[in-house]
């Protein structure tokens, strides 16, 4: 784990926010790596057929990039002990060299202990893509407790 | 006869020993533009959501099931939650089994909630995806 993660943490602590374009490229690559070969993800004519406004990302090539912000920032993924998502909205990828920007953002949202939840934001062309995103890590040591003067002495 | 609550509880036979490669993992993370270092090297962790390869067979098993009478081009993804008990290792050879949770009938389609489990050849649990799929029904001629 990264030392610094631990340090200043409190509910509200954002984390490095992720920017990342899909491409066709990418997810023809994500099609092999995952086995998921199903053809609207990479076929405009099967896309459109079945009613898509185009070729879309897999679902799971949108969360696990949006996992890298947790990752990234705790720097140990086995850190991660859960993970779960709502698919919302497709993300389409043209055609293009471009492809599509998707932005991924996370803050915490609990401390518990060691257990610290990050909520995750995920926004292509200015719509949430996944809802009710958040992860759940097992920083493995206790979050001290901020004491931001509100607290009274003993 | 088609899908119905009844079959909540459905568990499938396991899927055949899936065994993980260093060549997956790193496969797979470059698809997801990931360069963490754990993902790479001689003894490489997969990366959380590797889980997803593994369970394909598992919702495989349920999708084609002749008598939920699927049609898998109908099929959306609702959600996906995926509890770690521990990371997935290259070497790890594990298994994955289906069992569906509840079914709710709605106008026009069938939500489906169904979880794969993952574990090793020695019933150790690894990791357990739960999924919410909704079906459409195909309407009548």
């Amino acid at each position: 784990m990264k030392a610094t993660v631990v340090e200043g943490l409190e509910v509200g602590t954002e984390l490095p926010s992720l920017t990342v374009r899909f491409t066709r490229e990418r997810l023809v690559r994500y099609a092999g790596a995952s086995t998921d070969f199903n053809p609207i993800h990479y076929s405009e004519h099967f896309a459109t057929r079945v009613g898509l406004p185009g070729v879309i990302a897999h679902g799971m090539l949108t969360m696990g990039t949006a996992l890298r912000v947790v990752t990234n920032w705790v720097g140990d993924p086995s850190r991660v002990i859960s993970y779960a998502v709502r698919f919302t909205r497709p993300v389409v990828v043209p055609d293009n060299a471009d492809g599509v920007e998707v932005e991924f953002g996370g803050s915490v949202s609990a401390i518990d202990g060691s257990l610290v939840t990050v909520g995750i934001e995920a926004i292509s062309e200015g719509q949430r893509v996944l809802g009710a995103a958040r992860a759940e890590v097992d920083l493995g040591v206790r979050v001290p407790h901020l004491d931001h003067g509100t607290s009274y002495a003993p | 006869m088609a899908i119905t609550e009844a079959h909540a509880g459905r568990r499938y036979p396991p899927c055949d020993p899936y065994q993980v490669s260093a060549a997956k993992i790193a496969e797979f993370a470059t698809a997801l533009g990931d360069d963490n270092p754990r993902y790479r090297g001689e003894s490489p962790i997969a990366p959380p959501t590797f889980a997803a390869v593994i369970s394909a067979p598992a919702w495989d098993a349920l999708f084609n099931d002749p008598e939920l009478e699927l049609s898998v081009a109908r099929i959306v993804h609702g959600d996906q939650r995926f509890t770690f008990i521990r990371p997935l290792h290259a070497g790890d050879v594990v298994i994955a089994t289906a069992t569906i949770d509840k079914v709710r009938m709605r106008a026009g389609s069938e939500l489906v909630s169904a979880t794969v489990d993952i574990t090793a050849l020695d019933g150790e649990p690894i990791c357990r995806a739960q999924a919410t799929f909704a079906h459409a029904r195909e309407t009548a001629a």
